[in-house]
């Protein structure tokens, strides 16, 4: 189970006129993802979605709150829980200068994979993504959808508990933003936790149990889908957003 | 295995594969045996200048018969001509100076230039030579012993020369520009490893790894010191190659050796190590700061001349070595090396030397750590 307790985080912004000041990009979000469970974070762009999913994979501290993994706090037992969790966002880039398998046997390594099971691991995870015919290219030689499957590849190779994914269809063509959504509902199906963010209210609306919507820092509304859709009076979650944050206008 | 140990394997993999890295690595050093041949044969053809190249002297009166004979002696090629003639042959080329006369004042007209600045000083002993025998004439003729007045007392120089110019300039340099490719090649690794890696993305991932922050910094770290230290060990074998060469090819070198002793060598050895250590640090420590690949290079350049200035200044207005500037990065490697050449190398200067310059990498290292412990890296 993840808990994020009351979480603030605070920029400095330093102005054309050199003077300093203070941008709250999260402002006191709480949630619990249970495990096997989707949570949709939502929101549109500027929300505070990558600062929060930051926090929780350890790449920014928070000014304030805390971040618990299956009890164990984040700032105590870094290196432990990053064991259990795999990061990917729209902007992850790898490594071009190394083959598909280079990198997994390096991922498997970094993350304490057994040095005897890491070939047997890179097979399976080869097979299940049809990797095999790039497996040994260099990863600067391999296509946009390619590349999408070694990173999904870099996130299973340890096979962890939890996944924290960042807006991870952003930009993606429509095959590739699909190999990421199977890839999520698989996971799922195989009980693990999954932190999804995005500004897709569509794509959350089929896959998320759990959805906290986001704006300007803080959470708007949160509940399943059908709940959020259902107190707003609205038919999907797009609309139910407007409706929450009273229209564009308000924007 | 051990994380650092993962890091360095990956950040070395991206360093010999990437072209880039590669020749910045490979190909600088190599820049060295055409500075050391080439200012060789250049000093040796400015010392060994062929006297048919300046040795047109034109005049527009009449050699006495005493005058041609030292002319002849000089092997002076004489020309007579009017003035305005002189003026047009020099400015043609066929001559490298004229004299014109007038009474008893001689004047040596040209223009500042290669040739004329050796025909000035081939002229100006014509001239001593002629006034000797002009001196020593008049007081034959007054029954007068010339020695008598000329040579009253008898100077005799008893000067060993401490070392010869070229082979202290020569060595000097060489070891300059072994400095100055190690700061070269450094730039690129580090910017790529971290400046590079920021705008590239792919930091990001590498920090959601279970990897302490001081194992992925010192694994960049290490992995530029190697390809640091691979540039200035290929830097130091061509360097020695080429003294070689040069020794036994320009008669500037005559006599001397330019086979460096083995303290010499393990000198040069210490300091590529330490130099390549400290420059590691300096620049991964600036390039860590930059946002973009572009912004860490500009960042970087000024080292490149910085790290060549102290000692060329040092060699240039003859600094001596001391307690205090044996603490003052680069200059004292200069400064250490010119003493070892002399047979004059402080010890306790040599123990400060190393010591303070490992003192710098410590200091450095724990300021890249912390940088890499805060989250500005990745903002």
């Amino acid at each position: 189970m993840l808990t994020v307790r009351d979480i603030k985080k605070k920029f400095i912004k330093l102005e054309k006129n050199n003077k300093k000041s203070e941008i709250l990009a999260n402002d006191g979000i709480s949630f619990t993802a249970k495990d096997g469970m989707i949570l949709g974070i939502l929101g549109p762009n500027g929300a505070g979605k990558t600062t929060l999913l930051r926090i929780t994979a350890g790449i920014i501290e928070p000014t304030s709150g805390t971040v618990n993994y299956d009890e164990l706090d984040f700032k105590n037992n870094e290196i432990e829980i990053k064991k259990n969790f795999a990061y990917l966002s729209g902007n992850t880039k790898i490594y071009n200068t190394v083959s598909a398998y280079e990198l997994l046997k390096m991922c498997a390594e970094v993350y304490g994979v057994e040095k005897n099971k890491i070939e047997k691991r890179i097979e399976e995870i080869s097979k299940k993504l049809k990797m095999d015919s790039f497996l040994y290219n260099r990863i600067s030689s391999l296509s946009t959808g390619q590349t999408q499957r070694v990173n999904i590849a870099r996130c299973l190779i340890h096979d962890p508990k939890y996944y924290i994914l960042d807006e991870a269809t952003s930009g993606l063509d429509i095959i590739s933003s699909q190999i990421i959504l199977d890839f999520i509902k698989e996971e799922k199906n195989r009980g693990k936790t999954i932190l999804y963010s995005t500004h897709y209210m569509e794509e959350a609306e089929n896959i998320c149990d759990y959805v906290l919507m986001i704006n300007k820092g803080k959470v708007v509304k949160e509940g399943t889908p059908d709940k959020i859709k259902k107190d707003t009076k609205t038919t999907n979650l797009r609309d139910a957003f407007f409706s929450v944050i009273g229209g564009v206008k308000n924007e | 295995m051990n994380s650092l140990l993962i890091i360095l394997k990956k950040e070395l993999k991206e360093v010999f594969r990437d072209k880039k890295s590669l020749s910045m690595m490979l190909i600088i050093p190599f820049m060295i045996p055409l500075i050391i041949i080439g200012m060789s044969a250049l000093f040796n053809i400015e010392t060994n200048k062929n006297i048919n190249a300046y040795n047109n002297i034109g005049f527009n009166y009449e050699l006495s018969s005493e005058e041609q004979k030292i002319a002849k002696d000089l092997n002076i090629n004489v020309t007579y001509k009017t003035e305005k003639e002189l003026k047009q042959d020099y400015d043609d080329g066929f001559i490298n100076l004229y004299v014109t006369k007038n009474e008893n004042t001689y004047i040596l007209n040209g223009k500042t230039g290669d040739n004329t600045s050796y025909a000035i000083e081939l002229v100006n002993t014509y001239f001593s030579k002629y006034k000797e025998y002009l001196q020593d004439k008049y007081l034959t003729d007054s029954n007068i012993d010339p020695d008598d007045v000329i040579n009253i007392i008898t100077v005799e120089e008893n000067i060993k020369e401490k070392d010869n110019y070229f082979q202290n300039y020569i060595l000097t340099y060489g070891f300059l520009f072994i400095i100055m490719a190690i700061t070269v090649s450094s730039t690129y690794p580090a910017t790529d490893a971290t400046a590079g890696e920021k705008e590239r993305g792919t930091l990001e991932t590498l920090i959601t790894f279970p990897i302490k922050s001081k194992d992925i910094i010192l694994g960049k770290f290490l992995s530029v010191f190697i390809s640091n230290l691979i540039t200035g060990l290929l830097s130091f074998i061509l360097y020695y190659i080429s003294l070689i060469i040069s020794g036994n090819t320009f008669k500037i070198y005559e006599g001397i050796s330019l086979v460096l002793p083995a303290k010499t060598i393990i000198f040069i050895l210490i300091v590529i190590v330490l130099y390549s250590l400290l420059i590691a640090g300096v620049c991964i420590s600036v390039a860590s700061k930059c946002k973009t690949f572009k912004e860490a290079q500009s960042a970087l350049t000024p080292f490149t001349f910085l790290s060549l200035f102290p000692g060329m200044l040092a060699f240039m207005i003859n600094i001596k070595s001391s307690l205090v500037l044996s603490m003052v990065p680069c200059l004292n490697f200069v400064l250490l090396f010119e003493d070892l050449m002399d047979g004059s190398l402080n010890v306790l200067y040599l123990v400060i030397m190393i010591a303070s310059t490992i003192i710098l990498i410590g200091v450095l290292l724990s300021v890249i750590i912390k940088q890499y412990k805060s989250e500005k890296i990745i903002i």
